[in-house]
């Protein structure tokens, strides 16, 4: 008896509180979607003409793929990275597994900004590797190489740098619950390690490097303040696109909340299609 | 014993790996601390010499001190928050058995997927239309939704681990609820209670896409960060900022994971 009376006094807060700051905002944005209400005075109603003119254009279609496509190289890179190092980590046997883990994560954990302030000193014209490069004579000051910085690269390069750390700990938790007899019985019945890990270990860490790949493409896919910094006009992503709409001297709310919601039911597909896949400890290092 | 899941050279070329992929994760964050104490104005090599002065001139700037004092203040009231609501949230799913309990934890960890900047404009239509004008209040409600996720997921671990049959002990003997809470489970998952403060704490001080949509008109430090950026002039202090905000939170990470496992370890409860 006490404990029914009590669920929902626990309870009843925190999901008041989430109703009416995360859930009730998005519902927020349809309605701005539809232009019933509007950032403007004036007759306005319900209509389905920023829906239309967003899915009939090029550009914000356009965009969303390449936003599409940078996030998918970076995942699938940094995933690809981050597999062999959680496999040393969780599978080698060494003792200090969990220091070397820290210190893989720790990064992850220090200022975002500032990671990403690093690589902008670092590319620039007369940033660390020109210059280094004009100082050692390797390259003449007139010809900086100046692709670094302010380009699809950078973006990618910074996006991957920050991401890399994270993306190492689902699979890390994957791989050490795996049960090692297995691999015992399979070296037992003559198999080698390649085939044992082909057979037993890969299939068994899928769901680790399913929710890793996952945990790294919802962030980037709608990324704005690492393409604002270090991507100039050909980095641009969809973030910043939706960020524009609403922030600049020609607010269009109603253009702004179809892409930001185009973009919720885009990330709220990919959770159901991975949530079998997602644990809760592969987000907190516990 | 010879390994099964690697062998001598295949470990030894894995610590080769992970050794660069350190090295790779470190070296920017070395670069600036390199050119922190570099008497330039501008990042460049080569290197001028040594100098404290972008320090000195951090520590003068007003506006900056300023930024950092918003960005604390936010953080306190947010991890506050998001403890308060966390402990709640995970007494219900630890502990009580009721129906829809999937839903309501898939609710409660939703925040988690939701990109940035969505969810920052749609708190900012929300506030627009309720007529709330913005300022840090605004941003604490923003960032105790995003950081209650961390605080649920440190939290509901720690209280599966402890013998329900304490508390039932503790009613046996005629405790409250409250009572039994404060002084049987309270303790017990402190450290748990303190882990997620300090995850709520770092990641409102570091946050700056919500923020950014919900901060009136005395900035917090990611968007003093932001806005400094683009004025090349400030890059020096910039960086003598970054290293000193770096080294504080490096610091604090290896610390508290330190003293949790120190903790936790002394009472005997966990390895």
């Amino acid at each position: 008896m006490r404990q029914r009376l009590l669920t929902p006094s626990l309870l009843g807060l925190p999901l008041a509180w989430l109703g009416v700051f995360f859930f009730a905002p998005i519902v927020i944005v349809a309605i701005y979607s539809f232009n019933v209400w509007s950032l403007f005075p004036g007759p306005h109603g319900f209509t389905f003409a920023g829906w239309r003119s967003v899915l009939h254009s090029h550009v914000y279609l356009h965009l969303f793929w390449k936003s599409v496509q940078m996030s998918l190289i970076v995942s699938v890179i940094i995933v690809v990275l981050a597999y062999p190092l959680a496999y040393y980590l969780a599978l080698s046997g060494t003792k200090r597994k969990y220091i070397l883990l820290l210190l893989l994560i720790a990064p992850f954990l220090t200022s975002y900004l500032l990671r990403v302030l690093a690589w902008k000193v670092i590319l620039g014209d007369s940033g660390v590797i020109n210059t280094f490069l004009f100082w050692t004579g390797l390259r003449s000051p007139d010809h900086p190489i100046s692709q670094l910085l302010y380009s699809r690269f950078a973006v990618m390069l910074v996006l991957g740098y920050i991401w890399l750390p994270f993306v190492a700990l689902p699979i890390f938790v994957t791989l050490e619950t795996l049960d090692r007899r297995l691999l015992e019985a399979a070296s037992d019945l003559g198999a080698s390690r390649l085939r044992a890990f082909l057979r037993v270990t890969l299939p068994l860490s899928l769901p680790g490097v399913a929710a890793a790949f996952f945990f790294v493409f919802v962030p980037t896919l709608g990324e704005f303040v690492t393409p604002s910094l270090v991507g100039g006009a050909s980095g641009y992503m969809y973030g910043n696109q939706i960020v524009d709409l609403f922030n600049t001297g020609f607010p269009d709310w109603e253009t702004g909340s179809v892409l930001a919601l185009f973009l919720i039911v885009v990330v709220g597909v990919l959770t159901v299609v991975f949530s079998r896949f997602l644990q809760p400890q592969q987000v907190t290092a516990e | 014993m010879n390994d099964v899941a690697l062998s001598k050279n295949g470990a030894r070329v894995l610590r080769g790996f992970y050794a660069l992929v350190v090295i790779f994760l470190y070296a920017p964050i070395l670069v600036l601390l390199v050119f922190s104490f570099n008497n330039a104005a501008i990042p460049a090599f080569p290197l001028s010499g040594f100098t404290l002065h972008w320090y000195g001139e951090f520590i003068r700037n007003t506006d900056l001190r300023a930024a950092l004092g918003t960005s604390a203040e936010i953080a306190v009231l947010t991890s506050v928050g998001a403890v308060v609501l966390g402990v709640l949230s995970s007494l219900a799913l630890a502990r009580r058995v009721f129906r829809g309990k999937g839903a309501a934890s898939a609710l409660l960890l939703s925040p988690l997927v939701i990109p940035y900047v969505v969810f920052g404009i749609s708190l900012l239509l929300l506030f627009h239309q309720l007529g709330v004008g913005r300022g840090t209040i605004t941003v604490v409600v923003g960032h105790i939704v995003i950081t209650l996720p961390y605080a649920i997921l440190v939290l509901v671990p720690r209280i599966e681990q402890i013998d329900a049959s304490l508390e039932e002990a503790a009613f046996d003997l005629g405790a409250s609820r409250l009572r039994a809470f404060r002084s049987i489970t309270l303790p017990l998952i402190l450290p748990a209670v303190l882990s997620a403060f300090l995850i709520a704490f770092t990641t409102s001080f570091d946050e700056y896409a919500v923020a950014s949509f919900l901060i009136g008109t005395s900035p917090t430090f990611p968007i003093y960060l932001y806005s400094a950026l683009r004025f090349p002039s400030q890059l020096p202090q910039v960086i003598a900022v970054a290293v000193v905000v770096l080294v504080v939170s490096l610091t604090v990470v290896v610390a508290a994971e330190a003293g949790r496992r120190i903790a936790e370890r002394r009472r005997g409860l966990v390895r």
